[in-house]
């Protein structure tokens, strides 16, 4: 009987062993379909879309030199999430404001309201530096696109608050346009574990 | 609260540090008990009991937390946090008013606080009481039909 005990205790400890230095270190998920091409695998990526930031400069993230985003999709009149997930926001760009592998995107869902104008007085009065974090908007269809492209949902809806249903979700991707995580900006817990996903795809992406 | 009571009582003698060093009858006024007196009398009082305002609370997160955030600290210039508002919190003549009527779009933000026009009297009173008695720096409680009053007192353009 001990002698089954010993053989158990070392199987399993020499499993552990060997399974625990065996693997790869754990890599974010690519999220998103794939594509074979050939022999190559082509991973779902955001499109490089046109926008126009807070200060009316033209906008676009294949322009961003070797930087990691987080984007979300708000409204500044928007009187559900937004706020929360913007709060949830500013402790994202507090934790990376002097970080300049990242920046942060936030795209308006409601073009008509949102000016340049109303955007940089929104980023202005939430505080923050808009070179670090933008302030975006561009043609309606072409923004419920990227919301897509970004796995957020946005629908027009007469009968939500303000007009708008969307998620608060926050979006992180990769230098190579490819979404590797996300979080819910609703709920504070989700936001803390999301900095450990962020810190690993920095890790990952800046060898 | 027979139930807190006796927890009261019984958590000495759960004291992990050292659990066989008690005597039963110098319990309550031993040296060593006596730092955690405080922390009974808090048991014994407010601990058993739920929370004052509990109502108004559940309304501050279904009408007020989405904007002002679950502990009253607003966003950015956009959304006053509520601690600074005192003085409209400590008057509830005002803050009655401001929560029934909301405010016009500010020109310096472009943010502007909804109405609340299905809160009744009842809900509006434990609101108030509740803001009062969490941010107030000089609360005074309400009771319904001074909020009634209130209401009806409250200039809608």
């Amino acid at each position: 009987m001990k002698n089954i005990l010993r053989f158990t205790e070392i199987s399993l400890i020499s499993f552990l062993v060997l399974t625990g230095c065996g693997n790869e270190p754990h890599r974010l998920p690519y999220l998103g379909n794939l594509e074979m091409k050939g022999s190559d695998t082509l991973y779902h990526t955001v499109p490089d879309i046109t926008l126009t930031d807070q200060d009316s400069q033209t906008y676009r993230i294949s322009t961003l030199d070797n930087k990691i985003i987080l984007a979300d999709f708000f409204f500044t009149s928007c009187p559900s999430i937004c706020p929360k997930v913007k709060k949830q926001m500013l402790r994202l760009y507090e934790r990376y404001k002097d970080d300049d592998r990242v920046v942060m995107i936030s795209h308006t869902i409601d073009q008509r309201h949102d000016s340049v104008a109303v955007l940089n007085r929104y980023a202005h009065n939430l505080g923050v530096d808009t070179d670090k974090w933008k302030f975006v908007t561009g043609e309606k269809d072409s923004i419920f696109y990227l919301a897509d492209q970004y796995f957020v949902s946005v629908i027009e809806d007469p009968l939500a608050p303000a007009g708008f249903d969307h998620s608060g979700r926050i979006i992180l991707v990769d230098k190579a346009r490819r979404v590797r995580g996300f979080c819910e900006g609703t709920d504070p817990e989700s936001v803390t574990a999301f900095f450990d996903t962020i810190d690993k795809l920095l890790k990952d992406e800046y060898q | 609260m027979r139930v807190c009571v006796s927890f009261v009582f019984d958590f000495p003698f759960k004291n992990p540090i050292e659990p066989n060093n008690f005597k039963t009858n110098s319990l309550m006024f031993s040296t060593r008990t006596l730092p955690l007196l405080p922390f009974i009398l808090f048991l014994s009082t407010g601990g058993c009991q739920p929370e004052p305002y509990s109502q108004g609370e559940v309304l501050y997160k279904y009408h007020c937390e989405n904007c002002h955030m679950e502990d009253g600290s607003g966003l950015g210039k956009l959304i006053p946090p509520l601690d600074s508002s005192r003085l409209t919190l400590s008057d509830p003549v005002k803050l009655v008013c401001l929560i029934r009527n909301g405010l016009p779009v500010n020109k310096l933000t472009g943010q502007q606080m909804p109405a609340n026009l299905k809160l009744n009297e009842v809900e509006m009173t434990n609101l108030v009481n509740f803001l009062g008695s969490k941010y107030a720096s000089n609360p005074q409680t309400v009771i319904v039909p001074e909020v009634k009053k209130m209401l009806a007192g409250c200039q809608t353009d």
